[in-house]
């Protein structure tokens, strides 16, 4: 039988995959499909670790992951996303640099919170020392790279909630569930995303020099 | 003992030498079967490379001495890496001290340059095409080879290609470890990579597609047939490597004569290897030329970040 620790941190690898995925892609379509694979990836971790542990609390976050994170936020993005008719894509997306530049910032990133943060505070995670957040982590720096990199709002919106993704494995990680957060964290997700897609019709791109002008 | 280790040599060297072709006939032919053609014979290859010896040789104008020796140069790496790695018996022979895994990974490249500086030198602006391309993209497939063999160091902690062979073989649960997974993913991407399948690279002289066959399009004859000779080679190292160090380490012999199975066996994994590449052949179109990059983007991706973050949970 595979051990515990092996079957999580493979699942949790696909979850940094997905967030390479999404930073791959040109079509906003192919975005949220990605964002909602992370999720259901996010969902099964908390189904597995509910497995191991006999725990009714990540049964519940995994159900709350998948309806959440996985059908309703996607249902939202997806009902922004304009015609069906037209695609809607970014242009000069150069998928090898921007991987190598996210793969870049994701290691300096993770090597800078590790040698400075987890090496003070005294974090415990269900797998002992804080090793497994490095998937959390990973997850984090990909979706503020993605804000950074593109200039349509629906990526940038995207991003977020890759950020946001990365909060909840960190969450699911911890000892204990703490599932406040994670309720919260929902909410304001939800929040964001209803007011994104109503900015997303006013305003589809950012330019640099337009963010300056007042 | 010395007698023993000398036919384990001879029998791993004279696989390689001698079968190598007959795994990409049997490529051809598995390939043309699922598209409903009749397709080549699986020995076609032999024929081929038979029927350019006796064919005259052809130099170009204006072309250097890399040019006429490369081939040879190759077909001579291609034999000593197929001393140094564990490709048919898993037990070391003679010559295999002569370099370590990132060794047999320098030579892979050493190969890759004498290549495109043959190109160069022909002077032909077909291969110098082939060889601007192979330039283009190379430089991550390298880096790719060299992480993927980091990732197999740091498993095993030897950078010796025996005793990983060895290690994983009875290490059931490290087949499954995080970088070791990842390590072969990005590796079987470099094998359909360097061995120019499809979805990256269409087979034939296709201008558009043209890498590998572009950079020995003015070789002929002789030079020719030890050219393509020595890319059968290449492929079977590869495979080879792909299927005893990462995705398949089980089954091989080392005793004497139980090494002999090892023939049969490397014969049935190659099968496998054979059916998964027909697979993906006849599945994939091919990638636009500029999309290469994107794809070898991934494995290294693969290949250097899992590797990473194996550190940092270690």
């Amino acid at each position: 039988m595979i051990p515990v620790d092996y079957a999580i941190f493979l699942i949790a690898a696909f979850a940094t995959i997905s967030g390479f995925y999404i930073q791959g892609q040109e079509y906003i379509g192919s975005m949220v499909n990605g964002q909602l694979i992370q999720s259901s990836i996010i969902a099964l971790i908390s189904f597995v670790l509910a497995y191991y542990e006999h725990s009714l609390d990540l049964v519940i976050l995994g159900v709350l992951i998948a309806f959440l994170r996985g059908f309703l936020i996607t249902y939202f993005l997806d009902k922004r996303v304009p015609g069906r008719m037209t695609y809607v894509y970014e242009t000069n997306v150069n998928v090898a640099s921007l991987l190598l530049i996210d793969l870049a910032f994701i290691v300096v990133g993770i090597f800078i919170i590790y040698s400075l943060v987890f090496t003070r505070a005294d974090l415990i995670t269900k797998f002992g020392p804080s090793s497994i957040l490095v998937f959390p982590l990973s997850l984090f720096f990909q979706g503020l790279f993605l804000i950074g990199s593109r200039r349509s709002t629906f990526s940038q919106i995207i991003g977020y909630i890759e950020e946001e993704n990365s909060l909840v494995l960190f969450a699911i990680f911890l000892v204990p569930v703490p599932i406040i957060i994670e309720a919260s964290v929902f909410l304001d997700v939800l929040a964001l995303v209803v007011i994104s897609s109503i900015l997303v019709i006013e305003k589809f791109r950012h330019f640099p020099m337009e963010e300056l002008r007042g | 003992m010395l007698v023993y280790t000398l036919i384990r040599t001879l029998t791993q060297y004279f696989f390689v030498v001698l079968m190598a072709p007959l795994f990409a006939g049997i490529i051809a032919n598995l390939k043309a079967k699922v598209e409903s053609r009749k397709g080549p014979s699986i020995f076609q290859p032999y024929y081929d490379l038979f029927k350019y010896m006796r064919k005259q040789v052809l130099i170009p104008d204006g072309s250097g001495l890399i040019f006429k020796y490369a081939p040879f140069i190759l077909f001579g790496i291609y034999s000593l890496i197929a001393l140094i790695v564990p490709i048919v018996i898993p037990e070391p022979v003679f010559f295999t001290a002569s370099a370590d895994f990132l060794g047999g990974a320098i030579l892979f490249s050493l190969a890759a340059f004498v290549k495109i500086a043959a190109a160069f030198d022909s002077r032909s602006n077909f291969t110098a095409l082939g060889a601007v391309r192979a330039l283009s993209f190379n430089f991550l497939s390298e880096a790719t080879l060299i992480t993927v063999f980091f990732a197999v160091s740091l498993i095993t902690d030897t950078n010796n290609p025996y005793i990983t062979n060895s290690f994983l073989a009875t290490h059931y649960l490290q087949n499954i470890s995080l970088e070791h997974i990842f390590a072969t993913i990005a590796f079987f991407m470099l094998f359909l990579y360097e061995t120019g399948k499809l979805p990256l690279e269409s087979s034939g002289l296709a201008e558009l597609g043209m890498i590998e066959e572009g950079m020995s399009y003015e070789y002929s004859g002789k030079l020719l047939s030890i050219s393509k000779w020595s890319g059968y080679m290449k492929q079977y190292i590869l495979g080879a490597i792909f299927l005893n160090v990462f995705f398949i380490p089980w089954g091989l012999q080392s005793s004497f004569p139980g090494f002999l199975l090892d023939i049969p066996v490397m014969f049935l994994k190659w099968l496998l290897l054979i059916v998964i590449v027909v697979v993906i052949e006849t599945t994939f179109a091919k990638m636009r030329l500029f999309r290469i990059q994107d794809y070898l983007a991934t494995s290294f991706t693969f290949s250097i970040l899992f590797l990473i973050f194996s550190v940092v949970i270690a």
